[in-house]
């Protein structure tokens, strides 16, 4: 049945290619439904009878290419196949939508849920090298200038990055002679010293962090997820679920060099430091796809600090984070690609009126902004509660504060293009909203709404984990998040708006051989840093 | 040890990922970048296929003497890895020439904003 959800899509793609000639909308629409079925079979079977192997050519356990789904994968097949509906009922009537863009979509499902279910390091390697084909041919489909050099950027440092996977996974293979993730997990205790895995540990956490885009290498993101031409469903997509791939594999290859190697502590910190480096970039933006772009690394940084936290109620929520910004942000992009449409431009300063002009993705917005900054009974407050939750000293609660504070002033300012007066010629104003994107912005946001307020059970289904969070301290929270708004408020109106240094901040940017050097400098880090302190 | 020995295969296949490595970060052209990622993937597949492999042995199949067999999943493995960097270059290339053609560029900009289009 696994096998269904990879090489499903990648058929489907296919078949709608070759045979139908016309419109490969519905077929695909058709074939995103089916699938959608099979994930929630897949995830139904997970939670009632456990873990499900799939081997190929049924081979032994640890020689087989295995597939697994557990727990955690089948909630991410679950988010992938919900967020694919999503996007492609969004673009059914966008003039992107051809039939080479469909098949690019079904493709890269395929791919995302291979790097989800295997547990064979090279396939993972493989999956990684066409998906990162497919994401850059999607990133520049509309052949503009701009949008073929971010995408040949994404390209390169994408490729470049996953080739120290590959030689990681050498030299793992040469210490172990295995290949698969449980087998290698349960074989390292017995190595005579940890130091034999030390330099595949850097090089593979180098690629991993390259995917997850924390400090100092997420300067690949902004480029790839905002670039301005391409369709909102791809920056959705990218931001949405792509890079959650990355997250993925951290969790899995941290849990495969658990035995011998642990350091939580500089995830902890390069987490900290990828949120508020986040947050500072996106305030200095005045392009709504770059601000919510930065905020995509703003909030991975967040979910980095949850998972290397090493309390369970802190990792528990930050997969909880991983879905609920899956779902914000891709509802934040595509109400964003509604709003370029209808006003023609991306700039922040030239929109305003919003609530006025298309009001069902206003509301849109206004939920997905609630979501992202955690306001009470959202999806975004629950996990951020239960990822403070998780620790108790001051620095981490101070940070976790600090990067909320910087969330909602951005978030303030992406605000502003809801309400004031707007000031568009009559004619411009003519633009009819395409009505189905519409009405889907809007229930993603109503979404928003529901997993928040019945967090508690979201959480229970998800990831069969019992948490009792609407509790005194989860309210008192509702209170910090008012006079976050308030300070956020003077915040923005006193130092944002002036501009200044934050401005010249924001548009520094680091140049192809920069990407690489900082690359090569993360992984002498890692390296000397196992070597020299552990 | 005799400096010969030194030069084995993981060796040069560790130098040969190094010396690509230092073309990717100081080399401003796009060419050279895509020659510099095929120096630091045939570093890789020299490095993969010389892992586990003593002078000895014999090929798994079609062999009458008998001896131990040579491992041959790293080779298995790099004939995917070769496959794959064959397409990566290619499409690498296409993207270059397509963008040299439409825009008449063959380096690496120093700033986005510079050479941008006007969003």
């Amino acid at each position: 049945m696994l096998y269904l959800l990879v090489i499903g899509p990648i058929l489907a793609g296919i078949l709608s290619i070759i045979f139908i000639k016309n419109d490969t909308r519905l077929f695909i629409i058709l074939s995103q439904v089916l699938l959608f079925i099979l994930s929630i079979a897949v995830f139904l079977e997970v939670r009632t009878r456990g873990i499900i192997y799939s081997y190929m050519s049924n081979l032994p356990d640890s020689i087989a290419i295995t597939l697994m789904a557990d727990n955690i994968s089948s909630m991410f097949i679950l988010l992938t196949s919900t967020i694919f509906l999503m996007m492609v009922i969004y673009s059914y009537k966008k003039d992107f939508f051809t039939s080479q863009f469909g098949f690019l979509l079904l493709v890269l499902q395929g791919l995302v849920s291979a790097l989800f279910l295997s547990t064979d390091l090279f396939n993972l390697f493989i999956m990684l090298e066409v998906s990162t084909v497919t994401v850059s041919i999607l990133i520049m489909i509309n052949k503009e200038k701009q949008a073929i050099y971010d995408g040949m950027i994404y390209f390169f440092v994408n490729v470049i990055g996953t080739s120290f996977l590959l030689f990681g996974i050498g030299m793992i293979y040469r210490t172990t002679g295995l290949l698969d993730m449980r087998a290698v997990q349960e074989v390292l205790p017995q190595l005579d010293s940890p130091a034999a895995v030390y330099l595949p540990f850097a090089l593979m956490m180098t690629t991993l962090s390259l995917k997850t885009a924390v400090v100092p290498l997420f300067s690949w993101l902004p480029k790839a997820h905002g670039t301005p031409s391409a369709p909102p469903v791809v920056s959705a997509l990218l931001s949405g679920l792509f890079i959650k791939t990355g997250v993925y594999m951290f969790i899995r290859f941290t849990a495969m060099f658990g035995p011998v190697i642990n350091i939580r502590e500089v995830f902890l910190v390069i987490g900290v430091i990828t949120s508020v480096f986040g947050f500072v970039m996106a305030l200095g933006q005045n392009d709504i796809k770059m601000i919510l772009a930065y905020s995509t690394v703003s909030q991975i940084g967040l979910i980095m600090i949850g998972l290397n936290m090493g309390s369970d109620i802190a990792f528990w929520g930050s997969l909880f984070h991983v879905f609920s910004h899956a779902i914000f942000k891709s509802t934040l992009f595509l109400a964003a690609g509604q709003v370029y449409e209808q006003y023609g431009t991306r700039d922040i300063r030239f929109i305003r009126g919003l609530f006025k002009t298309m009001p069902l993705t206003a509301i849109a917005i206004l939920l997905g902004i609630l979501g992202v900054t955690g306001a009470p009974l959202f999806n975004g407050s629950i996990s951020k509660y239960m990822i403070s939750y998780g620790s108790y000293r001051p620095t981490i609660q101070f940070a976790l504060n600090l990067i909320n504070l910087g969330t909602i002033t951005y978030f303030l300012k992406f605000g502003t293009i809801l309400l004031g007066k707007d000031s568009r010629t009559e004619e411009a104003k003519k633009v009819k909203p395409d009505l189905i994107s519409e009405i889907l912005v809007f229930v993603m946001g109503i979404f928003i709404f529901l997993t928040g307020i019945f967090g508690q059970f979201t959480i229970d289904v998800l990831f069969d984990f019992q948490v009792e969070i609407f509790s005194g301290e989860y309210f008192e929270k509702g209170l910090v998040y008012v006079l976050m708004i308030i300070a956020g408020l003077g915040f923005y109106n006193g130092v944002i708006k002036k501009g200044g240094f934050l401005d010249r901040v924001s548009h520094i940017e680091m140049t192809f051989n920069a990407i690489i050097t900082s690359m090569t400098g993360f992984f002498i880090f890692i390296t000397a840093y196992l070597y020299f302190f552990v | 040890m005799k400096p010969l020995n030194l030069i084995t295969g993981e060796t040069v296949g560790i130098l040969l990922f190094f010396i690509g490595l230092y073309g990717l970060m100081t080399k401003k052209t796009i060419v050279k970048t895509i020659m510099s990622m095929s120096i630091m993937q045939a570093g890789i597949y020299l490095f993969y296929i010389t892992i586990n492999y003593s002078p000895d042995t014999v090929p798994p199949i079609g062999q009458s003497r008998e001896a131990a067999f040579a491992d041959p999943v790293p080779s298995a493995l790099m004939i995917t890895a070769i496959v794959i960097g064959i397409g990566v270059t290619a499409i690498g290339l296409t993207m270059f020439m397509h963008y040299k053609q439409q825009h008449g560029i063959t380096h690496w900009s120093r700033n986005r904003n510079q050479q941008g289009s006007e969003h």
